[in-house]
């Protein structure tokens, strides 16, 4: 049994078979996690500075050349990281009193500071799995971004409490903005929303809740919601990255939503997260200064604030350091370029938009393919999981280390 | 003829499957670059599935093939898989939250008689 580190529920339920160095059959594998697993054998990094290829040595020393001359260094990406590979970056920062910051910052970290911070209710996906009647995916979509959680977890498999499963005991809703394909499995619970009104959507549940008639959307749809949340035993939110977009700063009212429904009955929050060890930088970086994330150490003191985010951190930076992320993909255009043309040093495995316009490449092993290490899944569940093909590339963690000593 | 849309970015296993097999594969490209519009929407353009359109707005612009939605009826909404061609529309000019508005991209959409956006053209863009 190995663990997929496609995407955080890391399955460790996969069995596979190796031939000649290649996957020749693979067992409980999504299409996600088997193009993860396959990704092993394409478009692999190659050390570079400057476009030309270098030792593995110099590239290094080069990275570390470069953030030990730059004043306002940034280290970004971190989620696709091991535990252990982020709290070596986090000590970095902290020698660098460089800037420091993950995926999270320009998506589901608001909802994950909740969590860790106890200002919403949390569970296991175990705890889902044997006793969640109810399961609202909102503003996220399952089916395309973790396969398996329907099938493992939220509504097919029978749990200690819910032997009859998804034939009479667990519904799922979906409320999105758009009906994506884990909508259409919620047939008759699928919502719409339009864009940006997540805000009045859940006014409008609160005021079901209290008796009331809802000022938007489709009432008599509205007060069937309503029912069916009641009617709920154990309840589980899923919000993910559709519903932070639309709130930005109101997600206030998501924590009003959750402390409602338990005044009923007992409802939980897992954020739907994107990478496979967001929740692990958010807890490390959080026991460590108190924030989640968008941190600076410049001079020896934790400064946090949105400067300290990507989004502004990438346009005053004079050097950067882009470890296990995209940011040239990801990224709106502005944001992408002022990266793009700071002296940028990027760690991955595999060849991406930012490791095309990076002055310093360095690669690395993939985790759970070539590196062991552990991780907080989506529930903060630590998983451990070890290499399953020995390829002699470097892990982030040992990379970071040689970076430390060079500097 | 122009329509303006507002473009939410979504998340597409298959396209995430693609992405994996290559950054520069035609098959990554075809599932990027490609707009969802509704019915009307592509009747007032007088485009058809696999034409291509200028999605422009203050930001950037990209040209990338239209496909009628089969969703229920949504004039005025769009929809692009999230990937480096709908995060060039992006405007990066973000509040206290810090969090971009992917999820709702204003932008005019237009008939092109041009290629496809490669994404080798994106990358320069970043770094011109």
């Amino acid at each position: 049994m190995v663990v997929c580190t496609g995407c955080s529920l890391l399955c460790e339920d996969i069995e596979l078979v190796l031939k000649d160095g290649s996957i020749s059959q693979a067992k409980n594998l999504c299409r996600k996690g088997y193009a993860h697993f396959q990704a092993l054998f394409t478009e692999r990094t190659r050390p570079t500075i400057d476009g030309k290829e270098v030792s593995l040595d110099q590239a290094i020393g080069k990275a570390a050349e470069i953030l030990k001359s730059a004043e306002r260094p940034l280290l970004y990406g971190w989620s696709n990281s091991s535990l252990e590979a982020q709290a070596a970056g986090i000590d970095l920062a902290r020698r660098l009193g460089a800037t420091i910051d993950d995926t999270s910052s320009f998506c589901q970290g608001i909802l994950m500071e909740l969590v860790l911070t106890g200002k919403v209710p949390t569970c296991t996906l175990d705890d889902v799995r044997n006793y969640a009647d109810t399961s609202v995916f909102w503003g996220a979509d399952p089916s395309n971004s973790y396969p398996r959680l329907l099938s493992r977890f939220a509504y097919y498999p029978r749990g200690e409490k819910r032997q009859k499963s998804y034939e009479e005991e667990r519904i799922c809703i979906a409320v999105d903005v758009r009906k994506s394909a884990t909508a259409r499995l919620c047939s008759n619970y699928y919502f719409r929303v339009p864009p940006g009104q997540d805000a009045e959507f859940i006014e409008s549940i609160l005021a079901v809740l209290d008796g009331k008639i809802p000022r938007f959307g489709d009432k008599k749809r509205m007060i069937e919601l309503g029912t069916v949340l009641r009617k709920t035993e154990y309840g589980v939110l899923f919000p993910g990255f559709g519903m932070v977009s639309s709130l930005q700063e109101k997600t206030d009212l998501l924590v009003r939503l959750a402390a409602k429904l338990n005044e009923m009955s007992t409802f939980k929050v897992i954020p739907i997260v994107g990478h496979y060890n967001m929740r692990g930088f958010n807890q490390l970086l959080l026991d460590e200064t108190g924030f989640i994330n968008r941190v600076s150490f410049q001079g020896g003191k934790v400064i946090h604030g949105p400067e300290q985010s990507v989004m502004a951190a990438a346009k005053n930076c004079d050097a950067a350091l882009v470890i296990g992320a995209d940011p040239l993909s990801a990224l709106p255009f502005g944001t992408a370029r002022a990266l793009a043309k700071t002296s940028l040093i990027a760690i991955d495995p595999r060849q991406t938009l930012t490791t095309n316009a990076a002055r310093v490449v360095i690669p690395s092993a993939m985790y759970g393919l070539e590196a062991g290490g552990s991780s907080l899944r989506l529930d903060g569940a630590k998983i451990e999981f070890e290499a399953i093909f020995k390829t002699g590339n470097l892990s982030d963690e040992q990379i970071l280390t040689r970076i430390k000593e060079a500097i | 003829m122009e329509v303006e849309v507002t473009i939410v970015a979504f998340q597409d296993i298959f396209q995430n499957e693609a992405r994996k097999k290559g950054l520069y594969t035609d098959e990554y490209r075809q599932l990027s670059a490609q707009i969802i519009l509704d019915k009307q929407d592509m009747t007032r353009l007088g485009v058809k599935d696999g034409q291509r359109v200028l999605v422009k707005n203050e930001v950037c612009g990209v040209v990338v093939a239209a496909k009628t939605s089969d969703d229920e009826p949504h004039p005025g909404l769009a929809f692009m898989i999230n990937s480096p061609w709908s995060n060039q529309l992006v405007r990066d000019d973000v509040c206290d939250t810090s969090i971009p508005g992917f999820k709702k991209i204003a932008a005019r959409v237009s008939p092109s008689e041009e290629n496809v956006t490669q994404i080798s053209e994106l990358l320069q863009r970043m770094r011109a």
